[in-house]
């Protein structure tokens, strides 16, 4: 499983004051890249709030972990979705958007998602130093 | 004896009181309770992100889009229909805020496929504010 972003540029954010409805709707937008198996399931919208995205996973894997038999990820700008069913130890996603159904063992799209969430992190806290020093960036992606 | 029975009493209310709390939890656990006179705060803010995302003239992808001709007026009382009238759940996964859903029968803009999108989706914050709204 290959999950990763493609974050815009932004120069007008005040990152020492976003709240959790600006990164769950409005800031730190950009493209997912996200390939399972020979399946393609990437969004290039260039609309996608990853701070929301990878947070929504996270959340998402925990509850598969803790035994949900599925899970449907909610684009915020439209009506398509992301669905994860766990069978077994596997997952199998399958999208609105994109054609075929995938499957992953459930503890390396855990990793994925923690990979995803790290770097997207540290990306943040280099481009925008105060974002590091905002508990709410800290309460979505985890402190450092 | 007068003791005994009141005991009895509360107990029996207690149990009946919990009983229908989690009937009635598990039963509704994703559904929002509607208000048909509630009308939801539409800011400039919101507005902006709405057009940019969903307005006719907008050139974001993967997004309904709004029919041509749409008017501020008119969004206003397209998303206080919806928020009457929709169907109303728990916004998902850690986000806060709840989404409405209203079929309008008829044509108000296109899916992100292009179709013929008559459904408005309604993203209303806990302050009562909208956050988001699009067709599909």
């Amino acid at each position: 499983m290959h999950l990763d972003y493609r974050l815009n540029e932004d120069r007008e954010t005040d990152w020492s004051s976003v709240t959790e409805e600006d990164l769950r709707y409005r800031v730190a937008l950009g493209n997912l890249i996200f390939h399972v198996g020979d399946k393609d399931f990437s969004a290039d919208w260039g609309w996608i709030p990853l701070v929301d995205l990878v947070a929504s996973f996270a959340e998402i894997v925990r509850k598969l972990e803790s035994g949900s038999p599925n899970e449907t990820f909610e684009f915020t700008e439209s009506d398509a979705w992301v669905r994860f069913e766990r069978i077994g130890e596997k997952v199998s996603v399958s999208t609105s958007y994109g054609e075929g159904v995938a499957e992953i063992a459930l503890h390396s799209a855990s990793a994925a998602v923690k990979s995803f969430r790290e770097r997207l992190r540290s990306d943040l806290d280099r481009r925008h130093p105060q974002a590091a020093h905002n508990p709410v960036v800290r309460k979505l992606l985890g402190a450092a | 004896m007068n003791l005994r029975l009141i005991i009895a009493c509360f107990l029996a209310f207690g149990l009946l009181l919990t009983a229908d709390l989690s009937a009635a939890q598990s039963a509704g656990y994703h559904q929002v309770q509607t208000d048909p006179d509630q009308q939801v705060i539409l800011t400039h803010w919101a507005l902006q992100h709405i057009m940019a995302r969903h307005w006719p003239d907008s050139t974001a992808t993967g997004t309904g889009k709004f029919q041509t001709g749409i008017a501020e007026a008119t969004l206003r009382d397209m998303i206080n229909e919806a928020v009457r009238n929709g169907r109303a759940r728990h916004n998902t996964h850690g986000r806060s805020g709840t989404i409405y859903e209203y079929d309008f029968q008829r044509q108000i803009g296109t899916t992100i496929d292009g179709g013929v999108a008559s459904r408005l989706r309604v993203v209303v914050s806990n302050r009562n504010e909208v956050i988001t709204a699009f067709p599909f």
